[in-house]
């Protein structure tokens, strides 16, 4: 029997690509795909990289490919995005060593800025094969078919998994290392890697960019072959002639409505992009409708409907395009009704349930007790409701400052827009000042060319760099201003003062966030001057300096006086620290729940707070 | 068998912990474990779910659907109320008498239920389940940390699908050295606490 170990799919699919001797793994970390590479540096002989954005990781993967070595792209969904031009390249130029890109998407956007579905950028705009597993097992075997694949048909090969199943944990089976047995070489192939538009004198003159378009498109037979072939797509026979068209995460909750309702439909259970078309056609011929369930976006549907078209095959095809909700994250729930709906007669055997009848209040994002940011936040709300600025945002934790209490970043986008878009406000003719807060990791991310654009263009703002040495969010991944790297190995810090500086920013002052006043003060001068003012308000993640002994702060045991509050709420509303309550029109103290960073004494203007 | 346990908490209370003991017990007793967490995209305060389901036959949804939760731990008051109707029809609950405020009801734009009004509606709702004060005992043997090791020692002692000598050797052995005696003692007391909830000498 083979070894079994309880992985989470991250884990399972970094195990996949180490089993099949992947030497450079390289990514930008983020939810819902970080664990992957996480997994992959435990390997002394696989080298592992937090990059500073997803296009470079993709383009550290393929420099190795092309040395016939195996490598991996890891991202999510966002990443991916940024990624698209070297993947709009990289599709025509194809792979030498097996190269696999990891795209976790995030369907109910529940650690992401939009809810988008990648395999319509990596499939139907850029041609490549992808894989959407069901279960961490798959995911895992469909790593290692794909390194294969990849080499196999000189493509690389997209694994896309969503949230559920990057972050389900199961027995997993371990097999043995393996590589490739090549020797890493680089050997010229100008045809293929210059992508340019050259004209090919081989050719009688077509431009190279047609050419390999062509070869792109001669591949997709091959692919189709592949795919009918797959043990990732199969038919389980049932009753009725409804067929259930089950997709990645699709075939985990039809199965499961399945096990509940005590039924067996019909399933055609896929995990391959492109469809096999002759698997899909036997199916349908039995069937007058499917039902397609995919997360998240209607595209197998919308394949199925073309594929049937030039088929002439006559079949109802209903999915996420509206019989199912056309947002939001795929669930057993979601299948079971639409069975119901099918089938009025299956109603009572789905399960009740009943919410308590009581109001329950949400629960919103916050900064951490104890963290920096809060007295940085808390200063910057200050000063930009004095002037009526307008202050941009960007993505970190930080960004908790946006919502409620303090509602302090106006808008939030991707990765690095905050400044370019405080360039746009500026430019707009306003006369209210312009801020834009920005974290570390998202700086070097993007950030610093919107920065440089603004320096050049001498635009008024203050621009403001959240530093706190890691990239906090997605579970503290270094980032190009930490000193080591993901396996511990010495690194050099990019220094941000020094950057701004010498990309000629007006001035780069560095506070410490912890100390509210120094804050005050730094914005204070930064907003009278002219062009770029860049403050960088450093100070270790509490929660990593906590964990490593190095906090910002000499912890202060701080009391509230009732007699001198007078309920104000300037340290809920301007400053908002889970430890400060507010009950009968006073604030208190949660002993319990405080830091004793002491923070919110210089927050209180009446000095209740000592 | 068929077991859906969700854990209900606040991040930093060290839900995934308890699941992965759980996990890791039921494993060893041959059963099928499939395990997910649902977390937002703060690191601390915010809303966690564990879902942990185990079965003899092949699990497929990660997720437990609404309606089949079995047995639901509240690390906080109000994420259990916030999952309450996942529970089955006979599902039960084992609570822990903790509330995290939310920044909305600090602000008073929102309000925290009251203890009567949450003691009316779980009394309402028809579902049998414990209150225990597992953060507080937690405190008492040094850490509030130790929330979690509390209330897995509770679950144990409520249901008789796990083996509490069997399920201390695993916490045991992933305790780091250094809160190994802590958290073996937190286990105890957890079950001292359903005990006595239970009315048990």
């Amino acid at each position: 029997m083979a070894k079994k170990e309880y992985l989470m799919g991250n884990e399972a699919m970094g195990r996949g690509a180490v089993e099949k001797g992947v030497k450079v793994v390289a990514g930008y970390p983020g939810t819902p795909a970080s664990e992957v590479l996480e997994y992959a540096a435990k390997y002394a002989d696989v080298r592992v990289e937090w990059c500073i954005n997803e296009k470079v990781a993709l383009e550290i993967a393929l420099g190795a490919s092309l040395c016939h070595t195996r490598a991996m792209a890891v991202m999510k969904h966002n990443g991916t995005n940024v990624a698209l031009d070297f993947l709009m390249h990289l599709n025509y130029t194809g792979v030498r060593g097996g190269l696999v890109l990891i795209s976790g998407d995030d369907p109910g956007g529940n650690s992401s800025q939009n809810e988008e579905d990648s395999r319509i950028i990596t499939h139907l705009d850029a041609h490549l094969p992808v894989f959407d597993p069901w279960c961490p097992q798959e995911a895992k075997d469909m790593v290692r078919a794909a390194f294969e694949l990849s080499e196999k048909t000189e493509l690389c090969f997209i694994v896309r998994p969503v949230m559920r199943v990057c972050h389900a944990r199961s027995q997993v089976s371990l097999e043995e290392i393996t590589g490739n047995g090549k020797e890493p070489f680089f050997t010229d192939d100008r045809s293929r890697f210059i992508m340019s538009a050259v004209k090919e004198p081989e050719a009688g003159g077509v431009l190279r960019p047609v050419i390999r378009h062509r070869w792109l498109n001669k591949k997709q037979p091959e692919l189709l072959q592949i795919m009918e072939d797959s043990p990732f797509n199969h038919v389980e026979k049932g009753e009725g002639n409804i067929g259930l068209v089950a997709c990645g995460i699709g075939y985990a909750y039809v199965r499961e409505a399945e096990k509940i309702l005590g039924k067996k439909f019909p399933v055609l259970k896929l995990g391959t992009l492109p469809l096999p078309g002759d698997k899909v056609a036997g199916f349908a011929h039995r069937m007058n409708k499917l039902v397609v369930y995919e997360d998240s976006e209607p595209i197998v549907e919308g394949m199925l409907k073309e594929l049937f078209y030039d088929r002439d095959i006559k079949v109802e095809i209903v999915g996420r395009s509206g019989f199912l909700p056309m947002e939001g994250e795929l669930s057993t729930g979601i299948v079971l009704k639409s069975l119901a709906a099918l089938y009025p007669e299956l109603e009572k055997s789905v399960p009740r349930t009943a919410p308590l009848e009581i109001k329950i209040p949400v629960r919103t994002r916050t900064q951490c007790v104890g963290c920096a940011y809060r007295g940085l936040l808390h200063a910057l709300k200050l000063m930009a409701r004095k002037t009526h600025g307008v202050v941009t945002g960007d993505i970190g934790c930080y960004d908790a400052g946006s919502f409620l209490p303090l509602e302090l970043q106006s808008t939030i986008y991707c990765m690095g827009s905050s400044i370019p878009m405080a360039t746009g406000v500026a430019y707009s003719g306003t006369k209210q000042p312009v801020f834009s807060i920005i974290g570390d990791s998202t700086f070097f991310h993007n950030g610093v060319l919107g920065l440089i654009n603004a320096i050049h263009n001498a635009v008024d703002m203050v621009a403001i760099v959240c530093d706190n040495r890691t990239t906090a969010m997605t579970g503290f991944q270094p980032h190009p201003g930490s000193d080591t790297d993901i396996t511990g190995r010495p690194a050099v810090a990019i220094d941000i003062a020094k950057l701004a500086t010498a990309a000629g920013a007006t001035s780069a002052r560095t506070v410490n966030p912890y100390n509210i006043a120094e804050v005050a003060g730094a914005l204070e001068k930064a907003a009278k001057e002219k062009g770029v003012s860049v403050i960088i308000a450093s100070s270790p993640c509490y929660l990593l300096g906590r964990r490593n002994g190095d906090i910002g702060f000499t912890p202060r045991k701080v009391s509230l006086n009732p007699d001198l509050c007078n309920g104000c709420k300037i340290c809920i509303e301007y400053f908002g620290c889970p430890a400060i309550h507010f009950s009968n029109k006073k604030a208190t103290i949660d002993q319990a729940a405080c830091v004793e960073c002491g923070m919110c004494v210089a927050v209180c203007q009446r000095g209740a707070i000592t | 068998m068929n077991l859906n346990i969700l854990i209900a908490g606040v991040g930093g209370q060290g839900n995934l912990f308890a699941s992965s003991i759980l996990a890791e017990y039921f494993i060893n007793q041959g059963h099928e474990v499939l395990a997910v967490e649902t977390i937002g995209a703060a690191q601390r305060g915010g809303s966690v779910v564990s879902h942990l389901r185990i079965s003899d036959d092949e699990i497929y949804s990660p997720l437990i659907p609404a309606g089949k939760v079995d047995i639901i731990l509240g690390f906080e008051t109000l994420e259990m109320l916030r999952n309450f109707q996942m529970l089955a029809a006979d599902g039960r609950y084992l609570l822990n008498d903790y509330q995290e405020p939310t920044v909305l009801c600090n602000m008073e734009m929102d309000t925290y239920p009251t203890d009567e009004s949450i003691a009316a509606a779980l009394k309402k709702s028809g579902k049998k389940g414990y209150l225990i004060k597992a953060t507080e005992c937690a405190r008492e043997i040094g850490d509030s940390l130790l929330t979690n090791v509390v209330m897995v020692g509770a679950l144990c002692q409520l249901s008789p699908l796990l083996n509490r000598q069997e399920v201390k050797q695993v916490l045991a052995g992933k305790s780091p050295v250094k809160v190994r005696e802590p958290n073996l003692k937190a286990f105890d007391a957890g079950g001292a606490l359903v005990k006595s909830a239970m009315g048990q000498p």
